[in-house]
Order: structure tokens, then C-alpha cells, then sequence
């Protein structure tokens, strides 16, 4: 399914709703630290959310308050007009956590079969839902193995299979990839693409800038626990962050020399090259291939998004 | 709306029960017992009897009711704490399911499982000393489990160190009360809202010995339990599951 633009988010009905949301630790001894500060998001249906931010941003912070874990200490979150506990008392959500926690004494199988036990799935259908998410997420092998026993990189993915087991219309991933070999990071990539529903709203908390690019409509880059920017990451918001870019060219190397006399080389066959927008680099690279240069590949030096986090999370 | 199904998974928790906890508390309660009786059979000989006249009853009594005490901390030790120390929380919780239902439900699958343990250990008693009730016994179980359990809930809810507070409460009310219990001043009123630890003994020595104990001693064991459980309950419902 294709991403929607910005206009269908304001059609449909919101699913998520953050109200100004600030959560404050004390200590004991009176000492506090303001994880989240007035943190304000509407989150709608059919959208894909990602969350980006340094390490001790507030990221995990504000999902444990929007599945109820965790209590704002103040403003409040809504999903679908209730508080997050009764909501996922009620609905359930699909939740893979940073940190995977199933107990290590448990078999994969077992701790597939327990969570859908949980997630109100009937006795019948159990077995062909463990199933398929087991061949989804290429756990054959390791369906009976203890939990203990599991790489990071498979225990990552049961965690994503116990979070598929139902037709969640809320699902949380937080650090999806994190441990998974590039293989599964791309097929990782086209299981979230193939599970956006116009219906079904999906957040993605990550360091990994470039998955979210790929993944999300939006990313709320936060930092010291307050959103900085809202970012769409659809290319037609690309022309003012993207200026530099790095070609990769297999024949008619002078020409391109010769069409951007400012090119520096990158390495072999590669030019790092500046224009003032996507329409001359098109343009400029329209021309170029006329005449016969074949191009490999080009590469924006930063991804939109890149661009963005750096200036929102420098300029905090 | 979907709901998780919470009275299928007591099996699942029934299981963790006894691979976890129940299997633990037959073998420290049975080596224990080994250790204590069968010297003392040894060494008594024809004079060990199976009544209630016997010289090791008074040792009966006392040795059944510690292993009561400990097989409540055993078994309550971490019931809810653990899930938040480990992060469980996040895998349990996003599930359609409330944690009070599922706490509370443990909290009684825990008492079968408790129950069954007594029963095989009270059994094996039952042989060497014939005037020992398991039927007696196992209701004795049911009360201090209910009485002290009830306040290790709530202190499982509420601290992360629940089996060391939930001890420390229970020894700390006997000597504060031994203490100040007798003094007519404002201390021996203050130390009458402790856990009823001291009724203990009584209760044991005529709930396990003839099936009989003081209503008000009941009422009073069962209540303070049930008020620590319910607030443990009302904790869970107000708080936050993630620490």
C-alpha cells in the first residue's frame, strides 16, 4: 500500500492522542529528572509514526505512557477517546519492546502459544496463527529452543512474532531492528510495509534514521523529552534539505566533469556533486544520460530526515 | 473489543507454579521434616506414638506451622515484583487483559498450588504420626496463606524486595509486640494494628490439633490479609506496572 499524503490524515478519525504529556522521576531523596516535557501529538489511523531521538530522549518513556505502564505525571494520553489501560485492556496492541523480556526458561513455541493465549485468541486457531507468524519471521528452526538459548537477532524476532500473533490495530515497535543481520532488516522493512492498513496505526521508535525515512510518514524527532520537529518524510518536502549528492557513474565520466564543473571525486567512478535544487539535478542528469553517460546510482549525502534530526537535535 | 482469556492461562500459571515454586517447597518441607522426625523416631523407639499424647506432637505442630510461613514466602515471593524487575510487564500487559484480574488470579492459582504441597508434605506426616489432620492442616494452610499472603501481595505490589519486607513485617510484628504489647501506654495500642502474628500460634496449636479455633482470632488473621490483598489490588489499579 502506498503512503498517504498529509491531506488523508486530517479525514480520518485520530486513534492516538498525546495532551500536553510531561513525566517526572523523584527520587527518594528528592532529586527528579523530567523525562517528557509538554509533549503534544495527534497520531491518526492508517498513519506510520516514527520516533526519533538520542539515547535518553524520552522515547521509551512516552510509550510506556501511551500503553498505560507508566502515568504521566502531567497532561494525558488518549487512544480512541480512552486512557491507554483501558484501551489496551480492552483492544489489545501489538508491542515489540527495546528490550525483548520473555522469560528465559520458556521454549519459543511456548511463549507464542502463552502470548496468544493472553491476546484472546481460541484454542482452534492458536496453532495455524503460531504458525504463520513463526514462518513469517523464519523462526522454524527455533520454535524449541529456550528463549535463553536465542541470539539477540532471534529473539528479536520472536518478540515481532509474539506482537503479530493478532490483527492489532495498534502496533508498537521499539528499536524493531536492533540486532537483526541486514537480511532481516529488510525483510523486517517489507513485513511493517505490508502490514499498513488504512485502518491500523503503527509506531516505530528508532535510531536507525534511514529505516525511518523508508518506513514512516512522519517522524517526531524529540530530544531532552520535548518534541523538536515534526517531519513528513515524503520527497516532495526533500528540495531544501537536499542539495548535495553523490553519483555513481559507469561510462562518460568527462561528461560529467564537464556538466558540473564544481563535482569533487569521491572515490572511483563517484562524484560528490552541489545543485540548488531537484529540478536542476534532474535536469542536469536528464541531459547527461541523453548523451550517453550511465548513471549507477545517486545518493543524497543526507536523507531529509538526517537533516532535519541533526539541525532539530543541534539547535536544542 | 477482544479480551485475553485469563481463566485458560491459570493453567499456564498453575505450571510456572509448580516447576518454579511447588517442586521447591515439597523438597525443603520433606528434607526438613527428614532431618527433624526421623532422628527423633530413631531414638524414641517403642516410645514413639502417633497421638496426640505423643512427645514429639508439641514439635508436630511447630515444625508444620514454620512450613507453612515458608512455603507462603516461597511461593509469594516476587509475584507481581518479579514481572516489573524483569520487564515481563511489557509482554503480559499489551495483551487484552487487566493486570488486577491477572494478579488477583495468581494470587488463588498460588493458593491451589500451596494447598497441593501441604497436602503431599501433610500426607507424609500423616503416616509417622496417624492424629495429625490434613484436613485440619489444610485448612490452617488456607488461612495464614490467605492472612500473610494477603500482606506479601500488597508488598510485592508495592516494594521490589517483597519477600524480605514481607519477613521482615512478619518477625518485626512478633518482637514489637513482645516488646510492647503488655505496657499500658499508647505503644501497646499502636502495636494492635500490626499483623496478628501472635494469634498464630494459637491458631495453629487448635486449628491443626482439633479442627477448632477462636472465631475472633479467624476473623481478625482473615481480615488483616484480606484488607493488605484488596489494597495490593486498589496499588496495581492506581499505579504504574513500569517502575
Amino acid at each position: 500500500m502506498s503512503r498517504p499524503r498529509d491531506a488523508d490524515y486530517s479525514a480520518s478519525a485520530f486513534v492516538i492522542e498525546f495532551k500536553s504529556v510531561g513525566k517526572t522521576y523523584r527520587s527518594l531523596l528528592g532529586n527528579s529528572v523530567k523525562a517528557v516535557e509538554e509533549f503534544s501529538l495527534v497520531v491518526r489511523a492508517g498513519e506510520i509514526l516514527g520516533i526519533a531521538g538520542p539515547n535518553g530522549a524520552g522515547k521509551s518513556t512516552l510509550i510506556a505512557m501511551m500503553l498505560g505502564y507508566l502515568r504521566p505525571t502531567t497532561g494525558s494520553v488518549e487512544i480512541d477517546g480512552s486512557s491507554p489501560r483501558h484501551y489496551v485492556e480492552r483492544n489489545g496492541v501489538g508491542y515489540l519492546s527495546e528490550l525483548v523480556a520473555i522469560p528465559p526458561k520458556w521454549r519459543a513455541q511456548t511463549a507464542l502459544v502463552r502470548s496468544a493465549t493472553l491476546a484472546g485468541i481460541p484454542d482452534a486457531e492458536i496453532p495455524q496463527r503460531v504458525d504463520y507468524v513463526v514462518d513469517l519471521l523464519g523462526l522454524g528452526e527455533h520454535r524449541d529452543k529456550k528463549v535463553k538459548a536465542l541470539s539477540k537477532g532471534n529473539l528479536q524476532r520472536l518478540g515481532l512474532a509474539q506482537a503479530l500473533l493478532r490483527d492489532e490495530k495498534i502496533l508498537v515497535l521499539d528499536e524493531p531492528t536492533h540486532g537483526l543481520d541486514p537480511l532481516w532488516t529488510q525483510r523486517f522493512r517489507d513485513i511493517v510495509d505490508d502490514l499498513r492498513r488504512p485502518d491500523r496505526t503503527i509506531l516505530i521508535a528508532s535510531h536507525n534514521l534511514d529505516e525511518l525515512q523508508r518506513l514512516a510518514d512522519r517522524v517526531a524527532i524529540i530530544d531532552r523529552g520535548r518534541l523538536q520537529r515534526l517531519v513528513s518524510t515524503g520527497y516532495e518536502h526533500a528540495a531544501p534539505a537536499q542539495t548535495r549528492f553523490r553519483i555513481a557513474v559507469a561510462a562518460g565520466h568527462d561528461l560529467v566533469r564537464a556538466a558540473f564543473p564544481q563535482a569533487e571525486e569521491a572515490g572511483r567512478d563517484e562524484f560528490d556533486v552541489t545543485v540548488s535544487s531537484l529540478q536542476q539535478l534532474n535536469s542536469v542528469l536528464g541531459d547527461l544520460i541523453a548523451k550517453g553517460v550511465l548513471i549507477a546510482s545517486v545518493v543524497p549525502e543526507r536523507s531529509v530526515l538526517e537533516q532535519q534530526f541533526r539541525e532539530a537535535v543541534g539547535e536544542s | 473489543m477482544n479480551r485475553g482469556r485469563l481463566a485458560k492461562y491459570s493453567l499456564w500459571q498453575f505450571r510456572d507454579f509448580v516447576f518454579e515454586r511447588g517442586i521447591a517447597i515439597v523438597l525443603i518441607g520433606f528434607l526438613w521434616g527428614y532431618v527433624t522426625f526421623e532422628p527423633m523416631r530413631k531414638m524414641l523407639g517403642p516410645q514413639w506414638t502417633g497421638d496426640q499424647r505423643s512427645p514429639v506432637w508439641g514439635l508436630a505442630i511447630q515444625f508444620s506451622s514454620a512450613v507453612v510461613s515458608l512455603a507462603v514466602l516461597i511461593a509469594l515471593n516476587g509475584i507481581t515484583s518479579g514481572d516489573r524487575k524483569n520487564g515481563y510487564y511489557r509482554f503480559l500487559f499489551s495483551k487484552p487483559i487487566s493486570p488486577v484480574a491477572y494478579y488477583a488470579q495468581m494470587f488463588f492459582v498460588y493458593l491451589v498450588g500451596v494447598l497441593l504441597a501441604m497436602l503431599i508434605l501433610s500426607s507424609l506426616l500423616h503416616i509417622i504420626l496417624p492424629a495429625f489432620s490434613v484436613l485440619y492442616f489444610l485448612l490452617y494452610v488456607a488461612l495464614i496463606y490467605m492472612a500473610m499472603g494477603g500482606i506479601g501481595f500488597f508488598l510485592s505490589v508495592a516494594t521490589r524486595y517483597d519477600w524480605v519486607s514481607l519477613a521482615a513485617v512478619w518477625v518485626g510484628a512478633r518482637i514489637l509486640r513482645a516488646v510492647y504489647g503488655a505496657k499500658n501506654d499508647w505503644r501497646s495500642k499502636a502495636v494492635e494494628l500490626l499483623p496478628p502474628v501472635h494469634r498464630v500460634d494459637d491458631v495453629a496449636n487448635s486449628l491443626i490439633g482439633n479442627g477448632t479455633a477462636h472465631t475472633s482470632d479467624i476473623v481478625w488473621l482473615l481480615a488483616y490479609g484480606l484488607l493488605f490483598f484488596v489494597a495490593g489490588l486498589v496499588f496495581l489499579r492506581k499505579g504504574s506496572l513500569a517502575d
